[in-house]
């Protein structure tokens, strides 16, 4: 029974971290209507800009987050300029456009290998990782603590952002159709550069904690990135609060399966739970099936 | 003598919405009917019934006799149906020859092991799938344009060139999904000219869905007119223009 | 010296043309994209390594055996999969390929896991690989040039027109799978005879990535198309061996670059015809216009 909710507990802080990659990856999918395959690169960004300030820098934990998650949302808006917008304007083929993510993610990994090495670097125990207790006799790491209520109150603003705001007002209206709010005089390139730096602000706090879960390599973005991909297919591709379900289920599958079955069993969960979506309800839990006129 | 199409009491609901309501109707063998009404008035929908795109909530669609409620899109077309579209859908990318040739393929048809090896049946009908092709373009004029791109051509010559690959597949039922739909009045006057000579020279049995009434009233002996998903009215053209349900349904009630 | 390195390379460039000619079959013929096909290879790989090793069975049917394998595997798992349209289907070949991958690293027994099979028969000479990428390139071409080409064309452009022209688009999605699987299946077993060994990381996502890659830089819906880009890509990489880390970056800048620039590669959908080389070299010197106005 501990270790049940023991699990249960990881499984919650896990998922919440997912939620926050795949909320943004859902975002994105909304608009745009294409699979961001870079995605996972603006967590990595994030991770080694938190991790330079710290090591390099010897700055304080909150400057180096701020400067991480600025500087995630800079480079998602960069990529975004440099590879999507180009093809955008160009072609309504979304294919491309993917393929263009999928080179980009690789550049995005590959560059940090070429130049800084792609050995595994452990963040400087700046986040506390204290276990308490909690009730029945389980505990908890300060760390899961501290990640899930993070990415809760990030998950808030956001939520405040789409719905009280103006831009957010916008963003709901691309969702549905972006060329009709851009006919209704929403600017649309800056509407997408927010959108996208939204996105990689998320996946920055994400890819702080991650980091210090897993510590930070170049690859973490991609692995992170497929499991993101997983939680926003189950929960519905372009749906937000499907993004945030599909996490929380993503993380406490994960984390039942490793502590229950065998930690290998962990990843062949994720795709057990891919492909059983897949083939039983593709829209997935809260997505919107597009059926085309004929 | 069966007829070509019939419609038995055909009702499609898409959640709420009732699309087609009730639908009875027969297009004899050989006829040339026309199917008018008011835009969002069911007559696409009715397309994609017969064609299978769309499964009927209730009722029974027969082509010659023979209930085809089940069956998916490609087997309805493999009993001698065709369709063209409201909004073209060519392979653009293709060029004009290998847009009839996909479609004149399905009568000339080889095996797996002769096409990866270019031998036995092959040559002969590959030879026959391109002979027939390009005579068809001929007839429709498009002969000279055979390596174009389809989408590079002009708009009347696209959907010249949609009829064209929807008769290659050798139709005994073709529907026409506003054929004359975006063409000025001398090129509704070719593609009256086109419609006549191949329901002459095919013995087709066309069902045509048009809003160009001048089009349809010359070239329709046989009008059904739908609103609302039901059929309101059928007859002869003359029937039609004076039909008061129809006149309601495309001017208005008189007060 | 010099000839076995040379030999070396043209064994690995036909090994990659017969696994590029599959995908092109299926992504770029058929219009579906994929990034899961190095899973076939390795099915293909250890199916002949099995066969060989274990059993003493004879290369040349080992060989045709590992492509039923893949073939038979694509075949079976497409059907339930191919109903998926557009990104559904891409995550799914994604969790494909990745399952695969995770299977055999911890099917311990059978496939040695993550530590590789080693001590296969280096049976693949360079007539061999040779040998098998001519018969298979031929069988190819005249399969693109044939009633079944127009079909998975047709599939491609507009599966709604297609399947109105008579053609079961299901079927011939999940026939294009099933070759593409053999093709890949067989430059697996190839590969497996041409290094003595084969590892589950090198069929992973990155493996998968880089076969799309050569498709899309050698044009999508080109078959010679195809072989020249994998020909100029096996080449360019070789020549960056010695900085090998520099290979990945490569092939994402590949991607990133052709989308935003050239999306339809070097050759588009045109094959290099004689006819289309002479219009190469015929544009710049144009016959004046017949009387229409310049």
């Amino acid at each position: 029974m501990n270790t049940l909710i023991q699990q249960i507990v990881n499984g919650l802080s896990l998922g919440s971290v997912y939620a926050l990659i795949a909320v943004g990856y859902s975002l994105v999918y909304s608009i745009l209507l294409f699979s961001n395959f870079a995605h996972g690169g603006f967590l990595v960004v994030g991770g080694y800009i938190c991790y330079f300030m710290l090591r390099s820098l010897e700055a304080g934990i909150w400057i180096s987050s701020f400067a991480a998650l600025i500087g995630a949302g800079v480079c998602a808006v960069i990529v975004e300029r440099l590879a999507y917008k180009p093809i955008r304007e160009r072609t309504s083929v979304t294919l491309y456009m993917l393929i263009a993510s999928m080179g980009m993610s690789i550049v995005i990994e590959n560059i940090f290998v070429v130049t800084i090495g792609g050995r595994f670097r452990a963040l400087p125990p700046v986040v506390p990782m204290q276990p308490i207790s909690l009730f029945a006799g389980a505990t908890v790491s300060a760390f899961d603590l501290l990640s899930f209520v993070t990415s809760m109150i990030f998950l808030a603003a956001l939520q405040l952002f789409l719905s009280r705001t103006k831009w957010g007002l916008a963003i709901r209206a691309a969702s549905y159709n972006l060329r009709t709010a851009g006919l209704m005089g929403v600017n649309v390139n800056r509407l997408i550069s927010i959108v996208f730096f939204v996105a990689g602000l998320l996946a920055a706090v994400g890819g702080i904690f991650l980091s210090v879960r897993y510590t930070l390599y170049p690859q973490l973005g991609s692995m992170i990135t497929t499991k993101a991909f997983v939680a926003a297919v189950i929960g519905g591709l372009g749906s937000l609060p499907g993004a945030v379900a599909g996490s929380l289920i993503l993380g406490l599958s994960e984390m039942l399966a490793a502590g229950f079955i065998s930690s290998q069993f962990r990843d062949i969960i994720v795709f057990g739970l891919l492909i059983v979506t897949l083939i039983v309800r593709p829209t997935g839990l809260f997505g919107k099936s597009v059926g085309e006129k004929v | 003598m069966t007829a070509a199409l019939e419609l038995k009491n055909v009702s499609k609901l898409f959640g709420g919405i009732q699309a087609v309501s009730d639908m009875s109707f027969k297009i004899e063998s050989g006829e040339l009917t026309g199917l008018i009404g008011p835009n969002g008035a069911g007559k696409t929908t009715v397309f994609n019934l017969v064609t299978g795109v769309y499964d009927v909530t209730s009722g029974d669609i027969e082509l010659k006799g023979r209930n085809v409620n089940k069956l998916k899109t490609f087997e309805v077309i493999s009993l001698g149906v065709a369709r063209t579209f409201q909004n073209l859908r060519l392979f653009a990318a293709s060029s004009v020859l290998e847009n009839v040739m996909t479609a004149a393929q399905q009568h000339n048809k080889y095996g797996f092991l002769e096409a990866v090896t270019h031998l036995g049946r092959w040559r002969s009908m590959e030879k026959q799938t391109r002979e027939e092709s390009m005579a068809l373009l001929e007839r429709v004029g498009l002969a000279d344009r055979a390596g174009q791109q389809a989408g590079t051509l002009p708009y009347g010559l696209q959907r010249r060139l949609e009829i064209a690959r929807a008769i290659s597949l050798r139709p005994e039922l073709l529907l026409l999904d506003e054929p004359a739909a975006g063409m000025n009045a001398e090129e509704v006057v070719q593609l009256n000219a086109l419609i006549k000579d191949i329901h002459g020279d095919f013995n087709l049995s066309i069902l045509l869905i048009e809003h160009h009434m001048d089009m349809v009233m010359e070239i329709c002996p046989h009008i059904i007119c739908m609103n609302f998903g039901a059929k309101i009215a059928e007859g002869t053209p003359w029937e039609i223009q004076n039909h008061p349900e129809v006149l309601k349904a495309y001017l208005g009630a008189e007060e | 010296m010099l000839d076995g390195y040379v030999g070396g390379i043209v064994t690995l460039l036909a090994i990659n043309c017969v696994a590029a000619m599959g995908v092109s079959l299926f992504t770029g013929f058929t219009g579906i994209f994929t990034l899961g096909h190095a899973g076939y290879m390795a099915i293909g790989a250890y199916t002949t390594a099995i066969l060989t090793v274990r059993y003493g069975l004879h290369w040349l049917p080992a060989i045709v055996a590992g492509g039923l394998a893949a073939m038979v595997f694509a075949y079976l798992i497409g059907i339930p999969t191919l109903r998926l349209v557009g990104d559904y289907y891409t995550i799914a070949s994604l969790g494909l390929g990745e399952t695969i991958r995770l299977i055999i690293e911890n099917w311990n027994s059978v496939t040695r896991g993550a530590r590789g099979y080693p001590g296969i028969d280096s049976f693949t000479t360079m007539p061999v690989a040779v040998g098998f990428m001519l018969v298979l390139a031929s069988g190819m071409f005249f399969l693109v040039n044939s009633n079944f080409g127009r079909a998975f064309k047709a599939c491609r452009d507009d599966y709604v027109a297609a399947s109105l022209l008579g053609f079961n688009t299901a079927h011939y999605r999940v026939f294009s799978l099933a070759i593409s699987g053999f093709y890949c299946g067989v430059a697996g077993a190839l590969l497996g005879g041409f290094m003595s060994f084969i590892q589950p990381v090198m069929f992973d996502m990155a493996k998968s990535t880089e076969l799309v890659s050569i498709v899309v830089f050698g044009g999508l819906g080109s078959m010679s198309g195809c072989l020249l880009g994998t020909t100029i890509l096996t080449i360019i990489t070789e020549f960056f061996r010695p900085i090998s880390q520099y290979r990945m970056l490569i092939y994402g800048l590949v991607l990133v670059l052709v989308m935003v620039l050239r999306p339809e590669g070097l050759l588009g959908t045109n094959e290099l015809t004689p006819a289309f080389i002479k219009g190469l070299f015929s544009r710049g010197g144009k016959q004046p216009d017949d009387g229409a106005s310049s």
